[in-house]
């Protein structure tokens, strides 16, 4: 039995029919049509699918669309300036060669977004351990890292 | 991949939850944050009509603390929530440290302290703790309250001691004695995402002369059905001096206790070793924090 | 590596400045990567984003029951009565069989008769949903007659007699070959330093995050088939879907969306892309098959498991004299990348050192579980495992450092080694300076304290080589130069941007051939009706072979314009050089123009400017040109070059735990001109990550039924963030003379130096020698103990083995 339910995706509101069973991934990339946050095991182990719920990261692919009924959703596409232009962490990301296949990049910013969300400055251990739900097979991981200590400066520039 | 139809039901009230789980019964699956459910119904392990949504009731989350009391932390509270709490890492380090080391980052942001307890895995992070630190835990439902010993309510492999009609709602953390500290202590293949093939966690208190134990809990996860309080060690430990001797004896002894299985993860014999191990690190790490009090 | 400044004098090697084919101003920039933004902002469409008018899904019905079984029945009946579900397909309505190796091809796009691996494929559905199609897969029922299973590569040549896996394999050996240069006994009987080990490795697969997916649409009016896929190889797609569609490669078109990482693992076939096709055409619609991870496990052609035993020996100076290697592989159940990787094992053993003498016997054998295929530095992981630690071990025997031992052996550029592979340049002794200095190898060796070590270990890879897979010296690249007023250029080549960086390397070298900026230059690849034909990625090939395609099609798009520059400006075309957008006189500053004007005045004059450049493999080395005999293995690993490089690990061994910590890896590579620097880096980085894990926590695990216990990222352990090491990687200066550019190769030679290293540090650490991997605690733990016993038993304290 499909329910209608409303969510805040980026800041524009989506009414979205929906099963009770629907995961919100799914949802996300198939009935909102935002292809960006992605599907790379569906059963929470990989990261890839990471959105912010309530500026939270969660994994898409194992939360319910009718769970989130009423709640700010951000995905990938939230992230990129109005104008078009890339946000600083996206402009890190691109700028430190923090991207290859770029198939864990929109999960990785949405991790990074979240982490930086509650904890401004990072430590490295810090990014290491809140980033460690997402898995790249790319890059290594190195310039995950500098890419997100980088945008932790420009975002925090003049902020104590 | 594709979970059962079923119907959702989110009730805001505590007592419109009860009466959903008493009215559906074993028809029903309590949803908190999904994390272990969503997984077992994408498999087709589980396949409930109806999931009942208790992330909405705001009496069941929450963290509270009153000096001399000690603390309340509502069951669907997030683990990183938990992990992040300044109150709970001054008193109850080794919950925190444990609610952080659960899965990743969006594990912890979506799981409940409750859930980890409810799903009873024998490799749960937060069981040992929170049994080492003596917590209670509080199983609501339209008839009223039960308190019971964490260490009770979890009888077995994915079993609680759940009646119909309950839901679990609270942990109850007694104030930690003075003189006191806990520590937490786990091992995998991997530091991150992990299943833990042996979790442990020991609360230690000393007399005044900062030297003499007054009482020591060490409990172990992963090697046996539910989290397995040591009653060796207490027995060794306790009103004795500490040293490196004992806590060779008491390591031993937490050994002999253990009943690990061989599986995919690691060997019953490995398991052993690591026992003995994460033992004699902790309660010297615990100690070593507890003279600092 | 600067802006161009025309003016500037010196003189290299005999050429003055405006000569100097190395000075670069493209070539050699750490640009972001050109698809770099997309991926950011999440509009990088991969395959499994797209969606078509009309498009339905399809799914797989596996084999969940056997590993070996005869198929007796199958009823899809129940499936095509949901509604909802369009089609069926079995096996048999498919039956051609292809293989990446055409010779040994022997795969079907599903089970044809019987089932030779837990999780094969043995009918499909579409349907007009996700959860349609896999509610309908359940309904179909299939009967099977279960066979016995073979797991091991051993038991199935001893049962060969009673359980045959196919049946023009009786002896269940796909194939085997001896390679045998000059006399090994001979010399062993002169070496004075021999060491005869065993080893073995183990079964890791590649992990790319983005799961198999298809998008066939086939166009029942034109009898068109578009198939969108991730993959790394457009041709072979083509290819193999012609062979198994029975359609003319002119009739289907291949095109790739943004692919989500492959490393080896998309560069066959996968049946997503079979079944996607074969439902479209039977339904008239566009289907699209996406893969769960499970699938990707089940099916995944990870790396060969090798049981290996080698021999090695050196005189009384450390020089290698002889080395004697037999592997057997573990092939799985299906052909695939077989004879390549068995045969490349055996040509890894020639370099990087000076081996006078080999010999080699390897044979690939089947085993009911998924086919084995090819992985990051296919058939060098394995053998070069062995050999860097032999040699570690080998230096210990001859009371010197592995350092001291292998810049010994270390070949030099202009090497022809026993089996006739030539090395034209080599840094690769530079490599093994370089690390050693910048590690404190020399100072920490055999000095920490216990459980704290330091490995070595060196490596390398072929560069531009193909020859291997389609033996013919048709170009395997070709790349189209396009230049107009309005689009500036476009690079057009149906080559396979896989996340590895060849989009971005390519538009590099694509400016730096014409004479422009890298951000003047669109690149079009991955589709095989726009872009000229390319054979894949995969074997490192690509940098190199579209390096030299885009020489060839930039000297003639630049001798046009040069010609018409020529005549505007009033002067020798021969004297002209463009750099930088501008056309200048390398002798007279004052005749200088802008590009742009003269590919103006050029379209306006002429017409069109575009031009094809072809990279064909180069001649095969293995032949005598004068008696026309074949000199053995050939075809395999005779590359125009070499990347090489070494990497020194420094571990952690936790002794109560048996957990091994990797705390910090320096690395030094040459892989000649580093066209993206930034790229190289994070090839090696990601490279070192991919082979740490395999060396210490990957492994897929089967139970005795051949059923899969771990096919998910639960429980099949990638590195996280927590375990990564410091990494310090190097890139030495190097280039080669022979390559366009001085490119060679890197990502696949960065691998080979991991599981050695890591090896040689644990030994530094505790003492103890594996030769197996991966390493698990369980396996420190046991060794550690067996070593305290063993010293403990002689009563006199000392490791002396009594």
């Amino acid at each position: 039995m499909k329910q209608l339910i409303c969510l805040e995706i980026n800041g524009r509101e989506y009414d979205v029919p929906v099963s009770p069973r629907d995961v919100l991934s799914d949802v996300l990339r198939k009935k909102v049509g935002l292809t960006g946050t992605k599907k790379g095991c569906g059963m929470g182990d990989c990261g890839a699918c990471t959105v912010l719920v309530e500026g939270k990261p969660v994994l898409s692919c194992i939360t319910l669309a009718i769970a989130c009924n009423g709640k700010k959703v951000t995905t990938v596409e939230g992230l990129t300036l109005p104008d078009g232009q890339l946000n600083p962490l996206q402009a890190a990301f691109v700028n430190h060669g923090a991207i290859q296949c770029g198939f864990c990049t929109p999960g990785m910013l949405m991790s990074a977004s979240g982490l930086l969300n509650r904890t401004p400055k990072p430590t490295l251990y810090d990014i290491k351990h809140e980033m460690s739900g997402n898995i790249c097979r790319c890059t290594g991981f190195k310039r995950i890292i500098e890419a997100i200590e980088a945008a932790s400066e420009t975002m925090t520039e003049g902020v104590k | 991949m594709f979970m059962n139809e079923f119907e959702y039901l989110a009730p805001k009230t505590p007592g419109e939850a009860y009466e959903l789980v008493s009215r559906l019964g074993s028809k029903a699956k309590i949803l908190a944050g999904g994390t272990d459910l969503v997984i077992l119904m994408k498999d087709k392990i589980l396949s409930p009509e109806y999931l009942i949504d208790i992330t909405n009731i705001e009496e069941f989350a929450g963290i509270s603390y009153e000096p001399g009391k000690g603390m309340v932390i509502g069951a669907t509270t997030k683990n990183a929530d938990v992990q992040y709490s300044e109150i709970v890492k001054e008193k109850y380090y080794a919950l925190a440290y444990a609610a952080g080391e659960i899965g990743s980052s969006q594990v912890r942001h979506m799981g409940t302290i409750g859930g980890n307890s409810c799903n009873a895995s024998p490799s749960g992070e937060t069981p040992t703790p929170l049994v080492a630190l003596g917590a209670k835990v509080v199983v609501s439902s339209a008839a009223g309250d039960r308190e019971m010993p964490l260490e009770d309510f979890i009888t077995g492999v994915r079993r609680i001691d759940l009646k119909e009609g309950e839901i679990l709602t609270k942990f109850i953390l007694p104030e930690p004695a003075p003189k006191s500290a806990s520590r937490y202590a786990y091992m995998g293949a991997r530091d991150a995402n992990e299943i833990d093939c042996v979790n442990m966690a020991v609360n230690i208190e000393l007399e005044a002369d900062n030297q003499t134990v007054k009482n020591v809990r060490l409990v172990m996860g992963s090697v046996f059905v539910r989290p397995l309080v040591s009653a060796a060690v207490p027995a060794l430990l306790n009103g004795q001096k500490f040293s490196d001797g004992l806590v060779e004896k008491a390591a031993e002894a937490a050994q002999g206790e253990a009943k690990p299985i061989t599986d995919i993860r690691a060997s019953e014999e490995y398991r052993y070793t690591i026992v003995g191990v994460l033992a004699r690190r902790l309660l010297k790490e615990a100690f070593a924090a507890a003279q600092e009090v | 590596m600067g802006a161009w400044d025309h003016r500037e004098n010196y003189v290299r090697e005999g050429k003055p400045s405006y000569l100097d084919e190395r000075r670069f101003t493209q070539v050699g920039r750490s640009v972001p990567r050109v698809d770099g933004p997309a991926k950011a902002k999440g509009e990088a469409v991969y395959t499994a984003d797209m969606v078509l008018p009309g498009m339905v899904y399809g799914k797989i019905k596996r084999c969940t029951e056997y590993a070996h079984a005869n198929i007796k029945k199958i009823d899809c009946s129940k499936a095509l009565a949901l509604p909802g579900v369009l089609a069926v397909l079995t096996g048999d309505e498919a039956p051609n069989k292809w293989g990446i190796v055409p010779a040994s091809a022997n795969e079907t796009a599903l089970a044809v008769g019987k089932v030779r691996f837990y999780g094969e494929g043995v009918a499909a559905v579409a349907a007009i949903d996700e959860e349609t199609a896999e509610a309908a897969c359940d309904l179909i029922e299939v009967e099977y007659e279960p066979l016995p299973v073979l797991l091991d590569p051993f038991e199935s040549m001893a049962r060969a007699g009673e359980v045959n896996i196919h049946e023009n394999a009786p002896d269940n050996i796909l194939h085997k070959g001896d390679q045998i240069y000059g006399d090994v006994d001979k010399a062993f009987a002169k070496c004075e330093y021999i060491l005869e080990k065993e080893f073995k490795t183990g079964r890791p697969q590649h992990g790319y995050i983005e799961p198999m997916s298809a998008v066939a649409s086939y166009d029942t009016q034109s009898g068109q088939l578009h198939l969108w896929a991730s993959s790394q190889v457009p041709h072979y797609l083509h290819r193999q879907m012609s062979v198994v569609l029975e359609m003319p490669m002119s009739k289907i078109r291949v095109t790739l969306p943004a692919v989500g990482g492959g490393f080896g693992g998309k560069g066959e076939a996968a049946a997503s892309e079979f079944v996607a096709c074969l439902l479209s055409r039977k339904i008239g619609r566009p289907v699209k098959v996406t893969f769960e991870r499970a699938d990707v496990f089940y099916t995944s052609k990870g790396r060969h498991p090798c049981h290996m035993k080698w021999k090695i020996g050196l005189d009384k100076d450390g020089y290698i004299q002889a080395v004697d290697f037999d592997n057997t592989l573990d092939k799985g159940a299906y052909a695939g990348w077989g004879v390549v990787v068995m045969f490349y094992t055996a040509s890894m053993v020639h370099l990087p050192y000076k081996v006078p003498n080999a010999r080699t016997h390897v044979r690939s054998v089947y085993t009911n579980k998924p086919t084995t295929g090819a992985m990051r530095g296919l058939g060098g992981v394995q053998p070069r495992f062995a050999m860097e630690c032999m040699l570690d071990e080998l230096a210990e025997m001859m009371g010197i450092s592995p350092y001291e031992l292998k810049m010994k052996n270390a070949i030099e550029s202009g090497y022809t080694a026993i089996n006739n592979m030539y090395v034209p340049h080599t840094e690769y002794k530079k490599c093994l300076q370089t690390a050693v200095e910048k590690s404190g190898y020399l100072e920490k060796h055999g000095k920490l304290p216990f459980g704290k070590g330091i490995g070595l270990a060196g490596g390398y890879y072929i560069s531009g080589t193909a020859y291997t897979l389609y033996q013919s010296y048709k170009p395997h690249t070709s790349v189209t130069l396009k230049v107009d007023t309005e689009g500036g250029v476009t690079l057009l080549c149906a080559a396979a941007e896989i996340g590895q960086g060849c989009n971005t390397v390519m538009a590099q070298m694509a400016a730096e051939a014409l004479g422009v900026h890298y951000e003047d230059v669109h690149v079009q690849t991955g589709d095989t009706e726009i872009g000229s034909f390319d054979l894949g990625s995969f074997a490192s090939r690509l940098t190199y072979a579209s390096g030299y395609a885009i020489n060839e099609a930039a000297k003639e798009i630049n001798f046009k314009l040069k010609a018409m520059a020529g005549g505007l400006l009033g002067c020798r075309a021969d004297q002209l050089i463009i750099k930088d957008r501008m056309i200048y006189s390398m002798y007279e500053p004052k005749f200088k123009i802008e590009w742009a004007t003269v590919v103006q005045k050029y379209v306006n004059s002429v017409g069109a400017l575009s031009a094809v450049g072809h990279f064909s493999p180069p001649r095969r080395k293995g032949i005598d040109i004068i008696t026309g005999n074949r000199i053995q293995g050939a075809n395999i690993g005779h590359s125009p070059t070499f990347g090489f490089s070494c990497q020194i690990h420094e571990v952690e061994v936790d002794v109560e735990t048996g957990r091994v910590y990797v705390k910090k890896v320096t690395e030094a590579g040459d892989c000649g001109t580093a066209v993206n620097p930034m790229s190289v880096d994070g090839q090696v980085e990601g490279s070192i990550m991919f082979n740490m894990g395999a060396a210490l926590y990957e492994d897929m695990k089967f139970d005795a039924n051949g059923k899969h216990l771990n096919p998910n990222f639960h429980d099949y352990k990638c590195p996280t963030f927590m375990e990564m090491p410091d990494m310090d990687t190097n890139i030495v200066e190097s280039y080669d003379p022979t390559a366009p550019f001085g490119v060679k190769e890197t990502g696949e030679g960065a691998v080979q130096p991991t599981f050695p290293a890591i090896a040689n540090a644990i030994y530094d650490a505790i003492g103890v020698r594996f030769y197996q991997v991966p390493i698990t605690p369980e396996m420190i733990l046991k060794a550690l103990k067996e070593k305290k016993e063993k010293e403990a038993g002689c009563g006199c304290g000392c490791s002396c083995g009594a």
